[in-house]
């Protein structure tokens, strides 16, 4: 124990005295984070603002089958543009989010009372067109409605009748909940600085140390090597740590100068910061104990760091396979990791209870792969290989 | 004492294996100094390696002060100061907190370490860069910062992979006080070098090893006559075998 604290303190102490590292390493995420919150909800706000209230332009083929139509899209803040050359061309383009087209037979079909044909042209891949087409979409059922409900009482029935159902909506979704929704990129932002916040500290503490060839000596002491690769799991735990306290305050800090936008009013309770960093500690354990092993297995610190690239796409995992397939919350999932603080963060940015299994398993899974990953380690440390630098 | 009886050692490269060590046994006297002496991958680090516990022989045994290395390890290594062939400093820390962080490896009380530092200090002459930071030190620096940081725990056995490898003329000189020193005071010195010279100033027992094995031992004077040279040099030579490249 008194050589894990002697060897903690020691590469703490070493880190803290490298500027570019404390810059790099523990203020460059905080820093962002103000920077990400202030200028995403500028931008989304900005956008939305523009996309519902500006004047839509539409082109619309075939307005001259359909002159009430077009006069009465006109009065919905749409302006009618004249038929495009190249109909696909301009969508493809992205020149235009959606092209209405009238169909020939629409005049015919309009006075058979028949249903007439227009056709909505746009791209559903694209994010841009989702508010337009919604605005398309309803200006035309607003109008075929009224057409419809006049038609009925020309021929002496009750509009009403048309209607078995009436649907209306309310939307039970918390205030928490929905701006949840806005910060789906914080879980990987929080899991990754958890996962390889300490990454530097300690590959260069084996790593990096077997390659500046001072690990021999270190070895020849009398200390215990699992004690003195403790110590510096622990000190990259106590650093991984730090940078994710420090990214929460920034994130609170952040919220209490947000006036407007999506972001406005949300606040990040000392209570959540809490949960967040327990919920974040064996991710921490986990990533700094699986460093330390790719580190005492590998020649070098480069090839140490050329496992940094897959290793910054495990977290994202759980994100992209929940994006494909959502899935209800369930217990295998809590111990699952990067899943697990996926599902956790979410719901405490929601607000939602945490129950006491749900915590146990989460924390029993956490710490266990984070044992297995530390005894793993271990057996490595005890090689022969791991202190013979050159 | 050192003891060390028949040693084997082998290594397994993509090419094959090499044996580095091949049946090394000699000992190492309390109030002397043993040099080990021996061209460039002779066998001297790994002998070394396996004495201080960081390898473990394939045949063979290592008795330091009677106990076993592979045994009583942590005993051992409790009872040896070593300074390993690579030996870097962390060079953001001062000479005196590499110093400490050894004596705190070792188990020591901050007094304890302290007294000995300064002892070491004063022995080494290491007061003028004592509290500056390793980055940028001389070569001589750092091995004087090496050696104490070796040394805090007051060993009796002292064990020293080629010491003076890149050192000035006057650090060498006041190097080999510092370890006449040690030897006065009755501790049991073991040194390697390839450097003929260096060894037949300062050591009472020489063993010359070349290709993993011990092709002759004595003193000084004893190599003289075992080899019927007129000078440690051509001793040297004829002790490893003509074919060798000798660097000296």
């Amino acid at each position: 124990m008194r050589t894990l604290m002697t060897v903690m303190i020691k590469e703490l102490t070493e880190t803290f005295r490298d500027r570019k590292i404390i810059i790099n390493g523990l203020l460059m995420v905080p820093l962002l984070v103000p920077v990400l919150i202030l200028g995403m909800g500028a931008l989304a706000q900005s956008r939305a603002e523009t996309q519902l209230e500006s004047e839509l332009s539409l082109p619309v083929l075939g307005a001259d089958y359909a002159p009430n139509l077009v006069a009465y899209l006109s009065t919905q803040n749409i302006r009618i543009e004249p038929p495009p050359a190249d109909v696909e061309a301009l969508i493809s383009n992205q020149e235009r989010d959606v092209i209405l087209r009238i169909d020939e037979s629409y005049a015919d079909d309009w006075r058979q009372s028949r249903a007439a044909t227009v056709e909505i042209l746009f791209d559903s891949s694209r994010q841009d067109t989702q508010i337009p087409l919604r605005r398309v979409e309803r200006a035309l059922v607003g109008y075929s409605r009224q057409a419809g409900a006049v038609r009925l009482i020309a021929r002496g029935v009750d509009p009403a009748l048309n209607q078995a159902v009436q649907v209306t909506y309310r939307d039970l979704a918390t205030d928490e909940a929905r701006r949840g929704m806005l910060l789906a990129f914080l879980p990987y932002l929080l899991i990754l600085t958890a996962f390889l916040g300490g990454a530097y500290l300690v590959m260069d503490a084996t790593a990096g140390e077997r390659e500046r060839q001072s690990l021999e000596p270190l070895l020849a002491t009398p200390a215990s090597r699992v004690a003195i690769m403790s110590g510096k799991i622990a000190a990259a735990c106590v650093f991984g740590m730090l940078v994710l306290l420090l990214t929460l305050l920034s994130f609170k800090l952040s919220f209490t100068f947000v006036r407007s936008g999506p972001f406005a009013g949300m606040e990040v309770t000392m209570l959540a910061i809490g949960k967040l960093l327990i919920i974040l500690l064996p991710m921490v354990l986990i990533g700094t104990a699986l460093l330390t092993l790719i580190s005492a297995s590998v020649k070098s610190l480069k090839e140490a760091q050329s496992y940094m690239g897959i290793l910054m796409l495990l977290p994202v995992l759980p994100t992209a396979i929940l994006l494909v397939n959502p899935v209800k919350n369930a217990l295998w999932m809590f111990a699952t990791p990067f899943l697990a603080q996926n599902q956790l963060i979410l719901m405490v940015l929601r607000a939602e209870t945490i129950s006491m299994v749900q915590w146990a398993t989460y924390l029993g899974a956490g710490f266990g792969l984070g044992a297995v990953l530390w005894c793993i380690a271990a057996s490595l440390y005890h090689s022969e290989r791991l202190a013979i630098s050159a | 004492m050192i003891e060390l009886t028949n040693l084997h050692k082998h290594f397994k490269t993509k090419t094959g294996t090499v044996t580095a060590v091949n049946g090394v046994s000699f000992r190492a006297e309390d109030g002397a100094i043993t040099g080990l002496l021996g061209p460039n991958g002779a066998g001297k680090t790994t002998t070394m390696r396996i004495l201080y516990t960081l390898m473990k022989a394939d045949q063979g045994s290592v008795l330091v002060d009677g106990l076993d290395t592979t045994r009583d390890a942590d005993a051992v290594r409790r009872l040896l100061g070593v300074l390993p062939d690579a030996r870097s400093l962390y060079k953001r820390l001062t000479a005196r907190e590499n110093i400490t962080y050894f004596g705190r490896l070792h188990g020591m009380d901050e007094a304890s370490i302290r007294i000995n530092t300064d002892r070491l200090v004063e022995a080494l002459g290491m007061a003028d860069f004592i509290d500056r930071r390793t980055e940028g030190f001389s070569q001589g620096q750092r091995t004087k910062t090496a050696i104490a940081r070796a040394l805090v725990h007051n060993p009796k056995n002292v064990v020293l992979d080629e010491p003076t490898n890149g050192l000035d003329v006057m650090t060498t000189r006041a190097l080999r006080d510092f370890l006449k020193t040690l030897r006065a005071e009755g501790r049991c010195v073991i040194l390697s070098s390839h450097i003929m010279q260096e060894v037949g100033a300062l050591c009472d027992h020489i063993v010359v090893i070349a290709k993993g094995r011990v092709t002759t031992q004595g003193s000084p004077d004893e190599l003289l006559k075992q080899t019927g040279e007129s000078t440690l040099e051509d001793a040297f030579v004829k002790a490893i075998g003509a074919d060798e490249e000798v660097s000296t």
